[in-house]
This record gives C-alpha cells, sequence and structure tokens, in this order.
C-alpha cells in the first residue's frame, strides 16, 4: 500500500474544518484509506539518525496515509482532499475539461522512429496559467515520484518529466541518439556533460542510480528536444537543467514517455487532473498533438470519461442491501463516480472519469456503492448454502497420528520448511544433487536456500537449540517436504512425512523401533511381509553403519530408522546418540 | 466447509498470481516479495484453455471488464515459486469446481504454509500459515459474507468487528476485517476478504 505524506494543517485547510486524530482517523476507514501514522519531520529524522541530526527541522504535523494501490488518483493532497470532499458532499465532483487550441497555436511532440528500440511511446498535455506556492510545488514534485514508484514501476514502465514551458518553444522531438551525441546541463548541475558522462555522474548518486539500467546498454538513448535544440529530458534519467520549473512558473508541458502506452496516459491523466486546480481556468488542461514516425496524430491528454451502465437490482442483490435507483445514483456520485437514472427508474447510467481508471468492471461500481452505504451499515446474514463439510483425508490422518504420537510420550515441533543446502545434504552425507531439492533463486539469507526434503534437520536444528532441556528429548514432526516431480504441472510435489527423534545418553534404536511398530499397529498394518510391514538391514549415509533398517509397507520402501552417524550429530552441534525414524505416511491414507 | 487439497508449496505464477487477475507487472511479483524458484524454473504446463481465457482478460478484458490492457506473457505465469497465499489452492479448487459437468454450491476451506521472502522480525517470518475460506453458490452478497466472517471469529472469541473497505487484485469489493484488543487497546486488523471478480 503507497503511503502519502501530508501536512495536517494543510490537510484540514484544504478540507475546511479541523477534525481530531479519531475523527480523521474514523473518515478514513470509513472511504478505505489507513491513517497509519502521526508524525513530524523531526520525529523521522530522530527515528531514523538520532536526535542530535534533528535540529532546526520541522515540527509541523505529518499524517501519513495509506491508499489503495490501485487509487492513483488519492497519490497525493489535492487528490485526497477532493475525493474526501466529494464523499462527504462538500463539493461537487469537478469536470475535467480538455481545451484545443487553434489550429497552428498548440504544441506539438514529434515522435521519430529511432525510439522503437528503447522507448516508444510518449503522450503530452499543457497546464496554462498556474499559479506555484511551495507547499502545492512539492505536492507537484512528491506526486510525480510516487507515480514513478508505483504505476511506473520505479521508471521503468513510464517516466514523468514537467517543464517550464516559457523556457523553451515547440515544436518538440522525442527521438534516440547515440550516448556520445548527447550533450547537455542536468537538472542542478553547473555545466554540460555528454549522456555517457551522465551515467558516470548518477552512478553513485542514491536516487538515480536504479534507473541507470533501464537504457544503459543500449545502442541509442531516448531524448527530447525543443526547437533549438534544447534538451528538456533524457528519459527515464534526467531533466534538462534548462527547462526546470520553479514557483514563478506559469505555464507548465508535461511529457511522459515510456513502454506501456495505457499507463501512460493514465499517468498524464492523473498529473493533469490533480493540479489542473491551480489553473487560471480551474480543472482545464490544454492539449498536445503528439505526431507518431508514420504520420499519423493524436491529442493528448485523452481525459476520457467512460459511461456504464449498471441496474440497480445488480448492485443491492451484489451488496445485500435494498436503496432505490435513485438513492444509489447519490451513493455512487459520492464517489467520484457521477450517475443518474435512466430509463424508466430501473437502470444507473455511471460516468467513469479519467481519475478512476482503477473502475474497470460493473463489480468495481457495486464496491464503491457499498463503501458509500457504509460497510459496518450492511446487514450480516448467512448463506443459505447447504454443503456438507469434510476434512481432507491425508490431514485427517495427521491429525489422528499427531494425537497418538503425543501420546506415546513424544512432544510435537514444527519447524521451518525452507532450510540451507547443508542441512540437507552435506550434514547428512549426501550430495545436493541426489536430493532432487528444490532450490531457491532469491533467497534473503543462507537459511532458505532450498525447500526440506527431509524432516530431520528441523527436528536436529531443534534439540541443538534446546540443549538445556532434561534428557530424553521426545520430538516428532508430521508435515510436509518438498521434492522436484516432472509428473506435476510444476515440477514438484509435496509428501507427507512423519519423523521422530530420540536424543539421548544412549541412542535407543529399541525406542525408535517401538514407536515404528506403535504407528503400524494404530495404522493397523500388520507386522508381516504380504500385506503388512517389515523391516530390512539397509545403508544410509546418514546412520550409523550396521544401525540402519530401511521399512517397507504396502510394497514400497516408505522410509528408514536406525541410529544417527556421529558425524551427523556433530555437524548438527549435538553431543548425544541420537535415534532417528522418518516414513512418508501418504501410503498410508 | 470441505477441506481443500494445499499438499504443494511450489506453485506456478499462473495460479498464484495470473489466474487470480494479479498483473505481470504488480510490485508483489517482484524479487523482492516472492521466492522464486532456480529449480524447477518453470512449470512444465499450464491448463491450455483456461491458460488463453486468463491471456485474454488480462490483455484485452472480458467477462465485462476492460482488463488491463497489457501484453500477457506465458513465459511470465510459468515462473515457478513458492505460493505468497493459500488462494491460489482456492483457485485450482475454483477452476476444479467449473468443470463439473453440474454447478454445485460448495463451501471449502484450508490451513496450510505460504512463503514470503521478507527479513524475519518480531512480526514477520518468511514462512506463515493462513487460513482460508471459499463459499460457492448462486445469489451470494457481501451481507452474506460479513455475516460468515462474524460467525467464524465469534467461534473464536472474537466478537467486536468492523468492516473497511480494502484492495485485492482478485476481489471487488474487498473488505478488511478488524477487531478491538482490549490488551492493545485498539483496533488490529485480523482478516482479510473480498467477492472474487467476474
Amino acid at each position: 500500500m503507497p503511503t502519502v505524506s501530508v501536512k495536517r494543517d494543510l490537510l484540514f485547510q484544504a478540507l475546511g474544518r479541523t477534525y481530531t486524530d479519531e475523527e480523521f482517523d474514523e473518515l478514513c476507514f470509513e472511504f478505505g484509506l489507513e491513517l497509519d501514522e502521526i508524525t513530524s519531520e523531526k520525529e523521522i529524522i530522530i527515528k531514523e539518525k538520532g536526535e542530535g541530526r534533528a535540529k532546526g527541522a520541522s515540527d509541523t504535523v505529518l499524517y501519513k496515509i495509506d491508499v489503495p494501490a490501485n487509487r492513483y488518483d488519492l497519490l497525493c493532497l489535492e487528490g485526497l482532499v477532493r475525493g474526501l470532499q466529494v464523499f462527504k458532499e462538500r463539493i461537487n465532483l469537478p469536470r475535467y475539461e480538455k481545451i484545443i487550441p487553434a489550429p497552428g497555436e498548440g504544441q506539438k511532440l514529434i515522435i521519430t522512429e529511432e525510439t522503437v528500440q528503447v522507448r516508444p511511446h510518449a503522450v503530452a498535455a499543457v497546464l496554462r496559467n498556474i499559479t506555484f506556492t511551495k507547499e502545492r510545488y512539492d505536492s507537484f514534485i512528491d506526486l510525480q515520484e510516487k507515480l514513478h514508484q508505483n504505476i511506473c514501476r520505479k521508471r521503468a514502465l513510464v517516466a514523468i518529466g514537467t517543464h517550464d514551458l516559457d523556457t523553451m518553444s515547440g515544436p518538440f522531438t522525442f527521438t534516440a541518439k547515440a550516448p556520445s551525441k548527447i550533450k547537455f546541463k542536468p537538472l542542478n548541475q553547473t555545466q554540460e556533460y555528454t549522456a555517457s558522462q551522465i551515467m558516470d555522474l548518477y552512478r553513485t548518486d542514491s536516487h538515480l542510480r536504479h534507473y541507470l539500467h533501464l537504457i544503459e546498454n543500449k545502442p541509442l538513448y531516448p531524448v527530447i528536444y525543443d526547437n533549438n535544440g534544447v534538451v528538456l529530458s533524457m528519459p527515464p534519467i534526467i531533466n534538462g537543467d534548462h527547462t526546470k520549473i520553479n514557483l514563478n512558473t506559469r505555464n507548465v508541458f508535461v511529457e511522459c514517455t515510456g513502454t506501456d502506452i495505457t499507463k501512460a496516459k493514465i499517468v498524464l491523466d492523473i498529473i493533469v487532473t490533480m493540479f489542473s486546480e491551480y489553473c487560471e481556468k480551474p480543472f482545464s488542461v490544454e492539449a498536445v498533438e503528439v505526431v507518431y514516425p508514420n504520420g499519423k496524430t493524436h491529442v493528448y491528454p485523452e481525459l476520457a470519461y467512460r459511461k456504464e451502465k449498471v441496474k440497480p437490482e445488480l448492485i443491492n442483490k451484489k451488496i445485500g442491501i435494498s436503496e432505490t435507483p435513485s438513492s444509489l445514483a447519490k451513493l455512487l456520485t459520492r464517489m467520484c463516480l457521477k450517475s443518474q437514472v435512466i430509463g424508466n427508474g430501473n437502470n444507473l447510467e455511471i460516468e467513469i472519469p479519467p481519475t478512476r481508471a482503477d473502475v474497470i468492471h460493473a463489480c468495481d461500481i457495486i464496491e464503491d456503492a457499498a463503501i458509500a452505504y457504509g460497510y459496518n451499515n450492511i446487514q450480516m446474514t448467512v448463506p443459505k448454502t447447504y454443503t456438507i463439510a469434510n476434512q481432507l483425508p491425508l490431514n485427517k490422518l495427521t491429525e489422528l497420528l499427531r494425537l497418538d504420537l503425543a501420546a506415546a510420550g513424544f512432544t510435537e515441533a514444527l519447524t521451518f520448511a525452507l532450510c540451507s543446502q547443508e542441512d540437507i545434504a552435506d550434514k547428512l552425507g549426501m550430495d545436493i544433487s541426489a536430493t532432487k531439492a528444490v532450490h531457491i533463486a532469491n533467497p534473503k539469507t543462507a537459511e532458505f536456500q532450498v525447500a526440506r526434503t527431509t524432516l530431520l534437520p528441523g527436528l536436529l536444528k531443534t534439540i541443538a537449540a534446546n540443549r538445556k532441556m532434561p534428557l530424553p528429548l521426545k520430538l516428532f514432526e508430521i508435515s510436509d517436504i518438498v521434492v522436484k516431480d516432472p509428473n506435476t504441472d510444476v515440477g514438484a510435489r509435496n509428501y507427507r512425512h512423519f519423523c521422530a527423534v530420540y536424543y539421548n545418553k544412549s541412542p535407543g534404536f529399541e525406542i525408535i523401533h517401538g514407536l515404528l511398530d506403535r504407528v503400524m499397529q494404530i495404522l493397523e498394518v500388520p507386522p508381516n511381509e504380504e500385506n503388512g510391514y517389515t523391516i530390512k538391514a539397509a545403508e544410509g549415509s546418514a546412520f550409523f553403519p550396521g544401525r540402519c533398517a530401511e521399512v517397507f509397507a504396502k510394497g514400497q520402501s516408505v522410509g528408514k530408522l536406525g541410529v544417527l552417524h556421529p558425524d551427523v550429530i556433530t555437524k548438527f552441534e549435538l553431543t548425544m546418540p541420537c535415534s532417528v525414524l522418518e516414513i512418508n505416511i501418504e501410503p498410508f491414507v | 466447509f470441505t477441506e481443500m487439497p494445499t499438499d504443494n508449496f511450489v506453485e506456478s505464477s499462473f495460479w498464484n498470481f495470473d489466474a487470480l487477475f494479479q498483473p505481470q507487472q504488480h510490485p508483489a511479483r517482484d524479487q523482492h516479495d516472492t521466492f522464486f524458484l532456480q529449480d524447477p524454473a518453470e512449470a512444465v504446463e499450464l491448463p491450455p484453455g483456461y491458460a488463453a481465457k486468463v491471456k485474454k482478460v488480462h490483455a484485452q478484458g472480458g467477462y465485462g471488464s476492460q482488463g488491463y490492457k497489457y501484453d500477457w506473457r506465458a513465459e511470465e505465469a510459468r515462473k515457478n515459486l513458492l505460493r505468497t497465499h493459500t488462494t491460489s489452492a482456492s483457485a485450482r479448487a475454483l477452476y476444479r469446481l467449473a468443470r463439473q459437468e453440474k454447478f454445485t454450491p460448495v463451501k471449502y476451506f484450508s490451513i496450510d504454509r505460504v512463503f514470503r521472502n521478507e527479513s524475519l522480525d518480531a512480526t514477520h517470518l518468511a514462512e506463515f500459515h493462513q487460513v482460508e475460506g471459499v463459499v460457492a453458490d448462486r445469489g451470494l452478497t457481501l451481507g452474506h459474507l460479513m455475516g460468515t466472517l462474524r460467525q467464524f471469529f465469534t467461534k473464536m472469541g472474537i466478537t467486536q468487528l468492523r468492516f473497511k473497505p480494502a484492495y485485492n487484485p482478485y476481489t471487488e469489493p474487498s473488505m478488511e476485517v478488524f477487531s478491538y484488543h482490549e490488551g492493545l487497546k485498539k483496533w488490529v486488523e485480523v482478516g482479510n476478504s473480498g467477492v472474487f471478480r467476474p
């Protein structure tokens, strides 16, 4: 969930009233937001860097609000305020207008074919006669960063650039050139650099170095020029210094370039709808003509209003309420989905604004109606579905066995299913390739490299952690292990294993053998060769030679039991003899 | 409620994400949050007819939805991982239900292990257990979901509940369930729920 940080007092000023923290928390809860933290810049610095560095930091109270991941229109103060005010019916939904300039007067963005290989799409718009204050400017920059982190997937899908239109002149060209041929002064730098030098310059920059790889190894880098060869930006890395925006900027040129055209359009729409509030003609955006390599043109921003028809009975039915069509229309309008009753009063027409790109299905509309009604106002009922309950046979067997094993004096353990390679191979005297283990590609630590193929390491590690407990230590676990299996659709499967360990001054082979006999007795498997179980002497790399046996039942080998080899015991940091039984219980289901 | 089979820790991205309408560019599919597998790295097969339907809904929309409108790639769906939620088992169970000759209403549940690639701390483990329940029938409403949840939590002694709007890629409406914790004197999240998207 993305978190938006807003200054509390600014927020209340825009909302037109103050709230206590509890009242605001309640409001957020209703709307679907979460007031995560109430803090201030000073407190943040104290937490991260210590008391000393916090001198002079601001004390203004900050609200950190968690916003649902699919609501790009709530990622800035302007959007939050607008959403909440419409929700509380204090303002009407603004209508976003696209102004198409007279022919010859509007701006043009020309895309050349070189961009196809590296960053094919671009969209743009102009915010005319906008007034910035320090807060609005900060919010503008913050929104771009938030969008970059979320929908733009760290600038990989879309990158945003905003420029002072009065410092440049169109038409603008979006093209791609070899790194050595691109030269400009990047934002906040004092001299010009070529693109390759820029890559080196920002290699150590904590913020920008993460984006270098997006274009670094391409033969051509994307770049946007104005009519006079001034560089607007080299997406997705950095803008040019020449066109940077300051508090006095009046006309802003917004461009979004990227590899996903749908997301680029959504991002552009969000930025202009949010900040056109501060234009001289509020909520109006000047369109820009984008010219493609094949000569076709398209006008952006799209600012599309989509209409969808939903029957009121459907909404009522799906939620479990019964509201009249006109009250449903009112509820939806409160959620920024302007609705009206049409037909003979038996249908609703909903207009989805460009800020609500998350509404892609009637069920999204139904959810918004439910939120406006108030989830906690819905009557709770239990479905009349009549079904007969069943436990999965494998789990039923597991549960029954667990009780009886505890009755036999063994203590249950619950251990991690992920472990290191050594745990299932080297420490048990085996080679890792013989284990058919499932390997993890991106473990955070060495403790999670593979999925366990045996329950033994987990139990032995548990004993090692409990050395101070009185002897004998008798542990068991019935849980899943994972092995590769080419016959399944994913290439691996789980087996339900049962493992018991006896740790004492003397190995206690007879005790572990007795446990096996007891388990077979409970499972009603007789101790004979034809239709029951037997054990035969065997060899095992983890076992003491001459003290290992293999268990056969239901026509197959189901596991082993025996005394552990001293090497194994030492490798798990234990000091006393240990006997072990491990079998697969799936054949017994 | 009947127990669903969940005995597969290894899952393909298809069942864990794509079949649940989680887009392929979603942050949760990142290296940081999910355990991807080196070996076996890719699923051997995806259900052919169903995979084509999933591709269409992601890329172009369908069943009343606008879809996400991006290029859906089968290689991405093939990537194997350790499941991040037991909802992938629910998806498989619902798929099996859909292929039955005649639809029967069902209630499923499962309690099993899931894996998330996180650093361990006081409130986070890399592997933990999830309890999951699914009800499938005609004419179910959000009120039914809330009622079922209330009964479930009451059986465990949790009676003070509030529901909050939330977001999951695969459910709409979605709700987070909060309960008042006497000891901490605040509302804590005890569950997540929703109505599956058509």
